[in-house]
């Protein structure tokens, strides 16, 4: 069961998945919380003991109510998978800021479940300077297109507003 | 599924309050699931349209509809009396292809608010760090 350590490349390699086989693969998450097993949890009371002085101590005073909550090991975890070829994919997380953007990525590959029209090129995009230029692609002509094409390797963003002039006009 | 599925809105509030138990209990797990909603007639298609095209799923005449399903685990009775028996909660929804983006939206934010425990982002840690560079840099220096 590969482990894919980047968010993107989890997202790239499900959504390749889910074209291939739209009808029979799921993707999953699970959201757990679990408590640490007792010997950790001791483990964890001597080093605080030992710190001493360190802010770190405090939870030892007020015991067991305190101390469970404060190590419990939260994770995010996404699994795409396929019965039919049996492929798996999965990347875990415990980031609280990651949730909103792994959210988004469901919210993608659930477009390409549902057979609609992908919303951006979300795969290949460099992100917000070329988002920009989107929302005016194909319909309005080439010039512009060619300008898109030069944008990202020019790289600096007074290039960019540049581009964005010409398009205007 | 006995119990049949839930509207989206209604799919919203049931998962809060699924996330908010699992918060209160301080452990647990909470599974969610989507997939491409199939009709009985897509899932055994004929042999001959299969023979002429492979791959007529992936290219399906209209937009199909997602079913989002939520879970959590059973639990068992433990031994010091902390725990009770409880059967394992599950429920779903479909969501209508011109819903899907507005449904996610709404997602994003029942999980951020939910999944509480999940570390934040830590910004003392970095400050430390560059303390500690500040100091070897001195060292270096010195």
């Amino acid at each position: 069961m590969p482990h894919i350590s980047t968010s993107s490349e989890w997202l790239a390699q499900s959504s390749l998945l889910v074209k291939a086989y739209p009808r029979t693969t799921r993707v999953s998450s699970k959201y757990s919380v679990l408590s640490p097993k007792v010997s950790k949890v001791s483990k964890s009371r001597k080093k605080a003991a030992a710190a001493g002085s360190e802010p770190a101590a405090a939870p030892v005073s007020d015991d067991a109510s305190a101390t469970p909550t404060r190590l419990n090991i939260a994770t995010f975890t996404l699994k795409t998978y396929d019965p039919d070829s049996g492929t798996c994919l999965k990347y875990q997380t415990n980031k609280a800021a990651e949730v909103g953007r792994l959210v988004g990525s469901l919210g993608k590959l659930a477009r390409v479940m549902a057979a609609l029209p992908e919303v951006v090129e979300d795969l290949n995009a460099p992100i917000d300077q070329t988002g920009t230029h989107t929302p005016v692609p194909e319909g309005t002509g080439k010039d512009v297109k060619v300008g898109d094409a030069k944008g990202p390797p020019g790289g600096g963003a007074a290039g960019g507003g540049k581009k964005k002039k010409k398009g205007k006009k | 599924m006995a119990e049949g599925h839930l509207t989206n809105a209604e799919f919203f509030t049931k998962l809060a309050a699924l996330l908010d138990t699992n918060r209160d209990k301080g452990h647990g797990s909470v599974y969610l699931t989507q997939k491409r909603m199939t009709y009985s007639s897509d899932v055994a298609p004929s042999p001959t349209k299969v023979a002429d095209d492979p791959l007529w799923d992936t290219h399906p005449e209209n937009p199909l509809p997602v079913i989002v399903r939520a879970s959590n685990t059973k639990e068992d009775k433990a031994k010091d009396g902390s725990r009770r028996d409880k059967p394992k909660e599950k429920f779903s929804t479909i969501v209508q292809p011109d819903e899907l983006d507005r449904f996610y939206v709404r997602y994003a934010e029942t999980c951020k608010a939910g999944m509480s425990a999940l570390k934040k982002r830590d910004r003392t840690k970095r400050k430390k760090d560059k303390r500690k560079k500040a100091k070897t840099d001195g060292e270096k220096k010195g």
